[in-house]
């Protein structure tokens, strides 16, 4: 495959514009979902979304993607509505509830999929690409349909920025501002749902929870501003769509969803490891330098603590004496003499005015100004 | 033994190992992280299938059983980095898994036995087939036989540890106290709950088997708080809804899988309605009669603060709380009822009764101390119905 290929083969093109493009709306909206700690709420809507489909089938007989999305869309904000109610009006928990609404709406989802299959109806093949997604059927009309939804979604969070960002950190603050918190909550929800319900033809109802998350979890890790954050998520999100999808289409059996997912992963681990502010490769380098510079100090306060018994502070001493003391080594000694803490002569050491009075006030330096 | 009723054992069997550990994972708070095994479990399967080529071996199910207890491990790790809260950790780990899996199948598409859908749903009509040969002896299906030796490995582990699990599943500190490591009751619990999902996944499937291990339990425990009750009504839902299944599926000639979740799906709603107490229907009934019995108290205390017979007028009422007519009149009425106020030519009084009882209450409201309210309660109780 070579990159010409994108602008003579059509599907290709199309599939891949497609995928970025759910990319993108799945960061930007995964975003609030995972600030909102409402990460398997994803997951929980779109096995919900599996008897949407099939009821819509059943009841129109048609196999039009519109028909059949705004069947899952329905049924995706039912099950919603009802993972609200089951934590709201009884003392069952969040993680209960939405395994409750996944696996229910998932089997009876599945009952009626295999009931269609057993229907005289020659129209009921491919229904089952919601189950996994199958990329490869995706067609201009539903590339045009994904972004025009992913504007609209774009429009009302510009429109609501504020509030948006004002019930994320703090609800309260919101309801004591006025605000009417149920109704931008229950926007935010319906706009998740909707990210959802449109992913589910490309990479299947399994899968499309890991769309939500994992572009917003590593964006997370690159910055504390939320607008950087949502923008962060759309491009890791648009990445994640181009490059599976040219990974899947470069070899035969690679189903577009689960590589698209295996890529968002790998922007995940790559943000865990290596972001500057909190990725582990960093805090780790934070770590050692601050032991490091912590054993310095325990070495230029053992020098002191000997130094102090001495009228002359620059009187030198031997290097052996700090032997019983276990924080020194030659790099230390060095490195001290280059902070010109003090200076080494042979074998001995001597304290310069310098290191004396950093020594003395070692433990201070840390003390709230009086 | 027909098929048909080794189907409906096999479905019962899985369904009452589902419910146990589901119980503990309800309580724990942790019903996700058995969605988490149940999809990650698959690269497991897959790779244990291509060594064994067989889907009933038991080293099969070990692989995979430590594939899901990999995956609990996993989320542990990236939850302890700090990065991620614990769901997101759940939610990134589990479906990269999964993808890994559904990636392997499809590169070793030539082994039409182990096929995406038979993931999903699992084959629990084909289960009889696959029979168990002793020494030339037809013994049954092996995985009636597999999923009743995880069945009874299970209640001898929940026997045997029964107290060490409730201590460290209600009480955490209690039990490190008591010198039960909360670690290891996690990850045996882990551990049973892997095994009992590799198993019941060659039944029902990948997905459907977190139906099996949540509702059952969510179900009883909107019925009783007591832990063995509770253990013996999910099994009861859990095989119940098994056999049931299985006949609403021959009836409607689906996937028994699908069936018995939905049965599983109605069970819980009926009792998510109607449950005593819990159940919606009474949570919105007892909201409402609280509604009304703070409005009476509201309505007392304004009485009781204001003598003049211009602010006790039935007409000035309605406007200086601020309540809707409707309302305004069943407070009214309710009071009424309860000998708390009289009327007198359109002026409303307190009696002795309701003036005892208002003292009571801005007693209580204003030292807020149980003591106060406990026997009030009983007076509470007056107003309902």
């Amino acid at each position: 495959m070579d990159i010409t290929q994108y602008f003579t083969d059509y599907t290709l093109r199309t599939i891949t514009l497609g995928t970025a493009v759910l990319g993108a709306i799945c960061g930007m909206l995964g975003s609030f979902a995972v600030l909102r700690k409402q990460s398997l709420l994803g997951d929980a809507i779109s096995h919900a979304a599996l008897p949407g489909i099939a009821v819509a089938f059943l009841l129109t007989g048609a196999k039009d993607s519109n028909i059949l999305l705004i069947g899952a869309l329905v049924s995706g904000l039912i099950g919603t509505w009802w993972i609200r109610g089951i934590v709201t009006k009884t003392h069952l928990k969040t993680d209960t509830a939405l395994g409750l609404i996944l696996s229910l709406f998932f089997g009876f989802g599945m009952l009626l999929l295999t009931y269609i299959q057993k229907q005289p109806n020659a129209n009921q093949a491919g229904l089952d690409k919601y189950l996994f997604g199958q990329a490869a059927t995706l067609v201009e009309s539903d590339v045009i349909l994904m972004s025009t939804v992913t504007g609209i979604s774009l429009l009302v969070m510009l429109l609501f920025w504020k509030e948006f960002k004002l019930l994320l950190f703090d609800k309260n603050y919101a309801m004591t501002l006025g605000f009417n918190t149920k109704f931008i909550d229950g926007l935010i929800s319906f706009f998740i749902v909707l990210a959802i319900v449109i992913g589910l033809q490309t990479v299947g109802v399994v899968l499309m929870s890991a769309m939500l998350l994992a572009p917003a979890a590593a964006a997370r890790q690159w910055t504390n501003s939320l607008s950087v954050m949502v923008i962060l998520a759309a491009i890791f999100g648009m990445f994640s769509g181009v490059i599976g999808t040219a990974i899947s289409a470069s070899q035969n059996n690679l189903s577009t969803g689960p590589v698209i997912v295996l890529v968002a992963a790998v922007f995940v681990i790559i943000s865990f490891v290596f972001s500057p502010g909190r990725g582990i490769l960093f805090k780790q380098l934070r770590l050692l330098k601050n032991r490091r510079e912590l054993e310095l100090q325990k070495t230029l306060y053992f020098m002191y603590s000997i130094v102090r018994k001495h009228d002359d502070i620059s009187r030198p001493h031997a290097i052996r004496i700090l032997n019983n003391f276990q924080g020194f080594t030659k790099g230390t000694l060095s490195q001290l003499e280059q902070k010109d803490w003090i200076v080494i002569q042979g074998t001995n050491w001597s304290m310069t005015p310098r290191g004396f009075d950093t020594a003395a006030n070692l433990y201070n330096s840390n003390l709230p100004e009086q | 033994m027909s098929p048909s009723i080794e189907i409906q054992l096999i479905a019962a069997i899985t369904a009452a190992a589902c419910a146990i550990p589901g119980v503990f994972l309800v309580l724990r708070k942790m019903a996700l992280i058995s969605d988490a095994i149940s999809h990650s479990i698959l690269p497991g399967i897959v790779i244990g299938f291509m060594i064994t080529q067989d889907l009933a071996s038991p080293w099969l199910i070990l692989l995979a059983a430590v594939s899901g207890i990999i995956t609990v491990v996993l989320v542990e790790l990236i939850q302890k980095t700090g990065l991620v809260k614990e769901d997101t950790a759940i939610g990134l780990v589990f479906p990269a898994l999964f993808s890994v899996g559904v990636l392997l199948i499809a590169q070793n598409a030539n082994d039409v036995h182990l096929d995406v859908d038979a993931v999903l749903l699992g084959e629990l009509a084909f289960a009889p087939f696959d029979r168990l040969i002793v020494g030339g002896i037809d013994v049954g299906p092996k995985s009636l036989w597999t999923i009743t030796a995880i069945l009874s490995f299970t209640i001898i582990l929940l026997i045997a540890f029964y107290k060490e699990l409730k201590v460290s599943t209600f009480d955490i500190g209690l039990s490190s106290a008591l010198g039960f490591s909360p670690v290891i009751m996690h990850y045996g619990l882990m551990s049973v709950a892997s095994v009992t999902t590799v198993a019941a996944f060659d039944a029902v499937g990948a997905i459907l088997v977190v139906a099996l291990i949540i509702t059952p339990a969510a179900a009883a425990y909107l019925l009783t708080t007591d832990l063995k009750k509770m253990l013996a009504l999910s099994v009861l839902f859990g095989t119940s809804s098994a056999i049931g299944g299985y006949w609403f599926a021959r009836a409607i000639d689906a996937s028994i899988a699908g069936s018995i979740t939905t049965v599983l799906g109605l069970l819980f709603l009926i009792i998510y309605l109607f449950a005593p107490s819990k159940g919606l229907i009474a949570v919105l009934l007892k909201q409402s009669s609280q509604r009304i019995e703070v409005s009476l108290l509201t309505f007392l205390l304004h009485l009781n603060n204001h003598d003049s017979l211009e602010e006790r007028s039935v007409a000035h009422l309605q406007e200086h709380i601020n309540w809707q007519r409707v309302k305004a009149k069943s407070v009214l009425d309710l009071a009424l009822k309860n000998n708390m106020i009289v009327i007198d030519n359109k002026v409303v009084s307190l009696t002795q009764k309701g003036l005892d009882f208002t003292e009571k209450a801005i007693e209580y409201i204003i030292t807020n101390k149980d003591e106060k309210i406990e026997d009030m309660k009983d007076d509470f109780f007056l107003f309902r119905g």
